[in-house]
């Protein structure tokens, strides 16, 4: 071979890497145009048996329907099925007529939910949901009398059985043949598998019109905007600093949406430490942080101050809940009272991950608290260290978020004395008769409004007591080219709106261009 | 020459070995239980046991770690904790792209280190040299997080050249081969430079002038061809590395390599996969510095001499 042919050789060597990779622009070209959806993490697994991350579990409700969902106050209504308690440890459910056809055209009938849930409860299967459905939800054994009705059984009675019977649906056949639903997920949802060609690229169809989706993963939230702004990607939703959210606003040939979200962050304590455990020192901290400033200029407006990890619009929520105010001086007085000052100073180790955003809000309460007198150390760790070290107790103060939550049985999973961890999230050791008796009362009644009342006492108990302290509610934003039309952002930052989700215009016509 | 191979191949199974012990050890001394990973922080003790069990984590270490290598001897790397996917699988998805990028890479550093290094050696104190060199302090000072970027902020949205990111076709490939071989374009010029301007000092490089050769004779084939050497073990160092995963230019450009998964599996203490991760990083490492030392047995006599001496 002579020399000249050897850059010609490796030229055409990396001609054919590039041609050989998934998506080439011939292929593309013939394909139909997708609509293209920005993640900023991939999903994990497309199994709703295995999913616990948002992005997973947001992805299985288009691929699967589940027996029940969730109406904007978070109570459970029909999906694939009507229910009936037959009595308080027997409950029934009829399937209905919609969504009973499998991506593969098998019908769903009440076999396939028996074989979900059995899969699940099966210990074998290693499912994280299974701990849940049996102690908590307390199911004991499945019927299905006829191929239209399921019967759960319970242990003990629950009253809010329903809202745990949101996951998806899986074929029974295929369950039976250990199909691998992880990434060739068969679902009756109102979309369908495609492919999986990348980790970071995911393809849908829509069953009713065949419309594509492509899921493309782009970490990084500028990258992500800038290829919103080149018209690469359609449509993107959270996890944007507030400033990327400005700067895309102002954009021509992008649309900017936001609605107030569900999922909340707030300060955990350790209660079990000589300076959290004292309820003066959480109180001080609670006046110390001027939550309405932090919202303003660090998240850009887009959150709302919450007083409870229940938002107010849940039907177990408490709108008429009064948070701490911010009062630096009251701060003070309360620290003193306490016993605390310049010959006695305060000192709390904060933890938090190493996210970004999370930093700056760990920064921002540093400032803010040492401004009334305590010291904050910020240790910020890699997620899984620090979601280890909150797991085993070796904090003293951390932030975090709840996502996604439904049931009030989050407060007997959170505070309930004996929830301690591995049995429950009580990771602060919050040991509370009056906290435990109201969350028994809650639990033990049938009657919604009886447990509505009984959580609202829990809610205004445990901000006066300060186990956690709520800071807001984030806020949901949706951003997309100007073609994209027909989006309904969810509370809890579901993908559900895809389902109406439509282009208006061809994409040569839709605004590309120099930011 | 055989027994030079033999000598290096036996060397580097050994080094494998020990780094499959090294990551299984260090894996199992890190805190975190992955059965807590699966099930879940409020799953029943007794559950717990049982995929403990299951997966043979009750065994005592010596045992799991036999088992571990017959299992990599039959090439079953596991499953993954979060996934429930073959590990296999997963790898088998990221190799490819890795392999690509690290090839363009290389190809990119090569075509930019050869031609700055040269001209700076032969044009030694001048301009050109000072030229040549500064633009390699500029392309070996810029992180990566930072050249990606910009990168991308002139090619794709202001030029429109070339996509954002992804891994689409040739041309999602330019901008973070660009990326990754620029910085080691700089590292492997200043060798060139530096090699180079050795081998031409030497006197049989000032015979062959003397003979009357043709300045871009002697130094293309007398002088080029005895600097390679240090080059050649710097450019399979350099490739070794790229072939474990550039962690940064694949978060930047959402490439889907190796890199990017092992992050992900440590964020989430995905045992399995990082133990799978970083043993493919060691083996791609290792296998790559064996071929480049039978290069360079093979470019220079010397070498194999010395190994036989040895």
């Amino acid at each position: 071979m002579g020399r000249a042919v050897w850059p010609a050789a490796a030229l055409s060597a990396l001609l054919w890497l590039g041609g050989c990779t998934p998506g080439t622009p011939a292929a593309r070209a013939a394909a139909p145009v997708p609509l293209r959806f920005a993640l900023a993490q991939a999903p994990i697994t497309l199994d709703p048996r295995y999913a616990t991350d948002a992005v997973s579990s947001r992805i299985d409700r288009l691929l699967y329907r589940s027996l029940v969902r969730f109406d904007a106050a978070a109570r459970p209504v029909p999906e694939l099925a009507h229910w009936r308690e037959l009595s308080p440890t027997r409950w029934r459910f009829r399937l209905g007529m919609r969504g009973r056809r499998f991506q593969d055209g098998e019908r769903l009938t009440s076999a396939d939910v028996r074989a979900t849930y059995e899969s699940i409860l099966d210990p074998a299967t290693g499912s994280p949901l299974r701990d849940t459905l049996v102690r908590v939800a307390g199911i004991r054994h499945i019927e299905t009398p006829n191929p239209d009705t399921v019967v759960f059984v319970l242990a003990h009675p629950n009253a809010l059985l329903p809202g745990y019977l949101t996951v998806g649906i899986l074929p029974a056949r295929l369950i039976a043949a250990g199909h691998h639903f992880d990434h060739a997920p068969v679902g009756s949802g109102p979309f369908a598998f495609v492919a999986w060609p990348e980790q970071n690229r995911l393809i849908l169809r829509r069953r009713r019109d065949g419309q594509v989706f492509d899921f493309l993963t782009v970490r990084g939230p500028t990258v992500r905007v800038l290829k919103l702004l080149r018209g690469e990607v359609d449509m993107l939703q959270n996890n944007l600093p507030p400033e990327l959210v400005r700067y895309l606003a102002r954009r021509p040939g992008i649309r900017v949406e936001r609605r107030p979200g569900t999922n909340v962050t707030y300060l955990g304590f350790n209660l079990r430490d000589p300076v959290t455990g004292r309820l003066a020192v959480r109180r001080a901290i609670a006046h110390a942080i001027d939550r309405r400033t932090i919202i303003r200029y660090m998240l850009g407006g887009a959150a709302r101050p919450a007083n409870s990890i229940l938002p107010p619009g849940h039907w177990a929520g408490d709108p008429d809940l009064h948070g701490y105010a911010y009062d630096p001086a009251l701060a003070r007085r309360l620290l003193r009272a306490a016993g605390f000052g310049p010959g006695h100073p305060v000192h709390i180790t904060y933890k938090t991950s190493s996210d970004p955003s999370s930093v700056r809000l760990a920064t921002l309460i540093q400032y803010e608290l040492g401004r009334v007198g305590i010291g904050v150390r910020v240790q910020s760790y890699d997620w899984g260290t620090f979601y280890g070290d909150i797991k085993a107790g070796r904090f003293q103060m951390y932030s975090l978020s709840w996502v996604g939550i439904k049931s009030p049985d989050i407060f007997r999973y959170a505070f309930y004395s004996k929830s301690i961890p591995p049995l429950g999230a009580n990771r602060g050791h919050f040991d509370s008769p009056v906290a435990d008796r109201l969350i028994d009362a809650a639990g033990a009644s049938q009657n919604l409004a009886v447990k509505a009342r009984d959580y609202r006492a829990l809610q205004v108990y445990l901000l006066k007591e300060l186990p956690y302290l709520p800071l807001w509610f984030e806020g949901q934003v949706f951003a997309a080219r100007n073609d994209i039309r027909g989006y309904h952002l969810a509370p809890d930052g579901n993908y559900d709106g895809l389902e109406t989700t439509r282009r208006v215009a061809a994409p040569a016509a839709a605004a590309g261009g120099r930011p | 020459m055989i027994g030079f191979l033999v000598r290096r191949i036996l060397g580097a199974a050994l080094v494998v070995g020990g780094v499959v012990i090294l990551v299984f050890m260090l894996i199992h001394f890190t805190p975190g239980d992955p059965v807590q990973v699966m099930l879940g922080e409020s799953a029943t003790p007794a559950d717990q046991a049982a995929l403990r069990h299951a997966l043979g984590l009750d065994r005592p270490l010596p045992v799991q770690l036999v088992a571990y290598f017959d299992n990599l001897a039959h090439l079953r790397l596991g499953t993954s904790l979060y996934s429930q996917q073959p590990i296999a699988t997963i790898l088998a998805r990221r190799i490819p792209a890795t392999a690509e990028l690290a090839g363009a890479a290389a190809l990119v550093a090569v075509l930019l280190a050869f031609p700055l290094g040269v001209i700076a050696a032969v044009h030694k104190d001048t301009g050109w040299d000072y030229g040549s060199m500064g633009f390699a302090l500029l392309g070996v000072s810029i992180p990566n997080f930072w050249m990606g970027p910009l990168l991308i902020l002139c090619f794709s949205v202001w030029l429109g050249w070339f996509p954002v990111s992804g891994r689409e076709g040739f041309a999602s490939l330019v901008l973070p081969a660009v990326t990754l071989g620029t910085a080691m374009a700089a590292i492997l010029s200043r060798m060139v430079r530096s090699s180079l301007l050795e081998v031409l000092g030497e006197d049989y490089v000032r015979t062959a002038r003397a003979k009357g050769l043709s300045e871009r004779r002697v130094i293309l084939h007398h002088g080029l061809r005895n600097a390679l050497l240090p080059v050649i073990t710097m450019l399979g160092l350099q490739l070794g590395t790229l072939l474990g995963g550039a962690v940064i230019t694949e978060l930047v450009f959402s490439w889907p390599g190796v890199g990017q998964l092992l992050i992900d599996a440590i964020h989430r203490r995905d045992y399995p996969v990082v133990q799978a991760c970083v043993l493919l990083i060691s083996v791609t490492y290792v296998v790559v510095n064996m071929l480049t030392d039978f290069v360079y047995a093979w470019v220079d006599p010397r070498v194999r001499a010395a190994g036989r001496g040895a």
